[in-house]
């Protein structure tokens, strides 16, 4: 059995919701059939009250072995310093991040929050909230970067507003499986195996990002395009498996007309949400798109763009995702 | 969750957070209760300054279980602060991505967050208890293991028209941002069909939709349990036997004046979105009940205290006027302050400013009047349960439950009016300085954004939560909120597993997580203290 202890910070529950939605495994077979023995869990959980902090303090002493410990959610640390805007079981959340995380086997971030302070640590971050082991990209977080769990990993950062639930179950099964080897992590802390793609990775509309044809506009109008140069689809340069695992087993918002936000990435939101950057694509003198692809520099984009346009097909123009 | 809250004063952060509630129990029963949310997250703080589309973004994530409702009412803010055309076609994916995120929840809370306390062994003498066990029981319940895992499915609609759930931000103003294709339509019908069969008729009903609507009554309900052993044996059957057996419809009820914004717009009616014709165009329509009057609702006569919330500023504020000026609770305590939620109030004509409730029930209550247009939903059902029972935790979940068989034949019937052939969207003139005003009903009640534009970005933004309402502190005259006033009488039969706190505290589906605290009325001596489940 492998114990799993969840708690939520500067949190909406969504990677929760997110993790509800798993199938196959399902949250329930990871319990049942996968031998996850979920000690706490706000949404989930029959124990309450004293069963519930002498739970906590079980693992906080190291009366109860933990070996997963899973945060949602970013850590508060306002109002300066004290942790007091995000206060739990009588104590400030972020005390309990630091009991815990100083027990635990490994720690796992789920979430865009609670992996770089997502959402809720954008400008003017009136909670002063950050990630546990980042912050918004930059390493340190409130756990330090030289942080180590009690295996000698750092945070495994399961990045995303919210988590697929897929990312979640499957690192979960194979903590709980003894499959710990195989995850491998990229320099930030991400499982390479759903963070080395891209959203743009298997999307429906990448036969027009190819000869650069744009969607112009939103409803009918993505019908046909790309939505990387006008409407700031963040799809090639965010890394997530979105395109390949589909969301709810259905679809992703790139297939569905909606550009990406970039919403795995450590800046996001993109540019704060400051006026004019808002689902519209930032460019360079009118003309380039100011974030690239990784690697990838603006004037060899230039050169490309203009042979993939003289070479576009009159198909690429038209409509294809029709009635 | 609700789905959600933060209770925090703004409205950004009453969604999701740590709630604590402290009672006092005197002769077994409670005599006061003190609700308070101890989470703050600052995101109407945040918008200030930003991307006037930046709340379709922002406000959906302030609840991961009601997301789709907080970007419904966003995108209808903005389209009333745009004066922009809504093509009929919008109207419809984004009526049918409200309903289904309502679906979704209303197994999920149920199953998840509810039923999983009536198996609490106080009622192992209670006639039904053998099988509440077997079906209801946390992970290893047969009806929970369905329930939970087919509770995903309404939202695989969502995501067909939106991309994923939770957390799209495909409606913006002007409409939504695809088109779906003849494909997207009828997978989507097959999926909510499936649903239908699978667990809401099958495993909740045990009849079909169209007989359970035939109940308009108490009486009814009554006949229909009886009828046939199928109903009885369903999941709702076994609910409501087992939930009068052990009197949930005794206790729990609270002021009985209850508020609803509306939500579903016909999609003629609601073309040109505007804060005045808001009403006449909702199909589950908009009103406030208070001491057995109806009043119709006017967004102008909500307002915010937050002398009890920790929080600096003046009381009965309007949102357009709202701050977020958040003090620390060691020192707002010193003041009287103790919970992060604000205090919404109604300014009811004649009455003047009362707590109200929002969710299933108050939805419920407004749909029982007779309509006066065709396109209103009309359901005297609760009503009638309400006028014969009196309010209650039962009465709260079976109007919750009763939604379902309503909102999918919606669904249904807005899927079969869509004309893929036409527009999904009308490019909006962005304004340099509005006032926009949006309302929805998210599964838990009355969700509302107040956004004022200036110089082309976001001036001020507030976002009241169906738990802003339900959860709220005292106000400056010290009345308390609806879900504080709700405890008030409930028996308390061990005060070392006060479950009856439970129940009542989650009947109001409140996207928190509670902390509740139970204390001897007569020795401040702290009985036990438990963390009460919810979502957001």
């Amino acid at each position: 059995m492998t114990t799993v202890l969840w708690l939520q910070g500067g949190a909406c529950s969504g990677n929760t919701m997110s993790f509800l939605n798993a199938n196959k495994p399902t949250v329930v077979d990871l319990i049942t059939d996968f031998g996850l023995d979920v000690l706490w869990h706000p949404s989930l959980s029959v124990e309450m009250g004293k069963d519930t902090q002498q739970i906590l303090a079980d693992c906080a002493s190291g009366a109860r072995p933990l070996d997963v410990f899973v945060f949602e959610g970013s850590v508060i640390q306002g109002p300066d310093g004290s942790g007091r805007f995000d206060m739990f079981a009588e104590r400030p959340m972020k005390d309990w991040v630091t009991d815990l995380t100083s027990v635990a086997s490994i720690v796992v971030a789920i979430g865009s929050c609670a992996t770089w302070g997502g959402l809720v640590a954008a400008e003017p971050n009136p909670t002063d909230s950050t990630g546990l082991q980042y912050h918004r990209g930059t390493p340190g977080g409130y756990l330090g970067s030289d942080w180590r769990s009690a295996s000698g990993l750092p945070v495994i950062n399961i990045p995303g507003c919210p988590a697929h639930p897929d990312w979640i179950t499957q690192i979960l099964v194979a903590l709980g499986t003894g499959r710990v080897k195989d995850i491998t992590l990229d320099e930030l802390g991400r499982p390479r195996t759903f963070f080395t793609s891209f959203t743009h990775s298997g999307c429906s509309r990448n036969s027009f990002y190819e000869y650069k044809q744009d969607t112009e506009f939103f409803g009918e109008g993505t019908r046909t395009g790309c939505m990387f140069y006008e409407l700031g689809c963040k799809g090639p340069l965010a890394h997530s498996s979105c395109n390949r695992i589909l969301w709810n087993r259905q679809s992703s918002k790139t297939r569905a007309g909606m550009p990406c936000l970039g919403c795995t990435e450590p800046a996001f939101p993109f540019d704060d949400l400051a006026p004019g950057t808002v689902f519209t694509t930032q460019m360079i003198a009118g003309a380039v798109p100011r974030d690239m692809p990784p690697d990838q520099d603006h004037l060899t984009y230039l050169a490309m763009a203009g042979a993939a346009k003289v070479a576009a097909p009159q198909w690429a123009k038209d409509d294809m995702f029709v009635v | 969750m609700s789905t959600t809250i933060d209770l925090n004063v703004s409205p950004l952060g009453r969604v999701e957070g740590d709630l604590d509630v402290r009672v006092t129990i005197a002769d077994g029963v409670v005599s006061d209760a003190w609700t308070r949310a101890m989470m703050f997250r600052g995101f109407e703080t945040i918008l200030r300054g930003k991307d006037m589309r930046a709340g379709v973004i922002m406000t959906p994530r302030i609840c991961g279980i009601c997301g789709g409702s907080h970007l419904y009412k966003a995108a209808y803010a903005l389209d009333t602060a745009f004066a922009s055309h809504v093509p009929p076609n919008a109207t419809l994916v984004r009526n049918i991505a409200q309903a289904v995120e309502t679906l979704q929840s209303i197994p999920r809370y149920f199953y998840a967050l509810f039923a999983i306390d009536l198996v609490n062994p106080v009622y192992a003498k209670a006639p039904s208890y053998d099988e509440v066990v077997r079906r209801f029981s946390a992970f290893t319940g047969t009806s929970y293991q369905r329930g939970v895992v087919l509770s995903q499915e309404p939202v695989e609609v969502y995501a067909i028209f939106g991309g994923q759930w939770p957390h799209s931000s495909f409606m913006i103003p002007g409409g939504i941002m695809g088109a779906p294709t003849l494909a997207d339509v009828t997978r989507a019908t097959a999926v909510i069909d499936h649903w239908r069969a699978s667990w809401l008729e099958e495993q909740w009903l045990g009849c079909p939709v169209d007989r359970w609507l035939a109940n308009k009554t108490w009486d009814d309900v009554m006949t229909w349990l009886d009828e046939d052993p199928a109903h009885r044996d369903s999941d709702c059957g076994l609910f409501i036997r087992h939930a009068l057996d052990i009197g949930l419809d005794t206790y729990g009820g609270g002021y009985g004046n209850y508020l609803a914004t509306g939500t579903y717009f016909e999609p003629a009616l609601y073309e040109n979105p505007t804060i005045e014709g808001r009403s006449a165009a909702l199909i589950t329509r908009a009103g406030v009940y208070a001491d057995g009057v109806h009043y119709e609702f006017d967004q102008a006569r909500v307002s915010e205290d937050v002398a009890h919330s920790f929080y600096r500023g003046p009381d009965a504020v309007h949102p357009w006027d709202g701050t977020q000026d958040a003090t620390d609770p060691a020192a707002g305590r010193d003041q009287g302050k103790y919970s992060f939620g604000k205090a919404p109030r109604y300014d009811v004509p004649g009455a003047g400013r009362l707590p109200l409730e929002a969710g299933p029930l108050a939805r419920r209550v407004i749909a029982g009047q007779p309509r006066t247009a065709p396109h209103q939903d009309y359901d005297p059902l609760i009503a009638d349960v309400l006028a014969v029972k009196g309010p209650s935790v039962f009465v709260r979940q079976l109007a919750r439950m009763h939604e379902a068989a309503s909102y999918y034949r919606l669904v249904t019937s807005w899927l079969a009016a869509l004309d893929l052939g036409e527009s999904f969207y009308s490019e909006p003139v962005d304004p340099t300085s509005a006032r926009g005003y949006g309302a929805t009903e998210a599964a838990r009640g009355a969700l509302q954004d107040w956004v004022v534009i200036e110089d082309g970005k976001i001036a001020n933004y507030n976002v009241i939560t169906p738990s802003g309402w339900n959860i709220s502190p005292r106000d400056k005259d010290a009345v308390p909120g609806p879900m504080e006033r709700a405890f008030i009488g409930a028996p308390i039969r061990d005060p070392d597993d006060p479950v009856e706190l439970g129940h009542v505290a989650r009947s109001f589906d409140s996207c928190i997580v509670c902390q509740v605290h139970a204390y001897d009325g007569r020795t401040g001596r702290e009985l036990s203290s438990f963390v009460v489940n919810s979502m957001v």
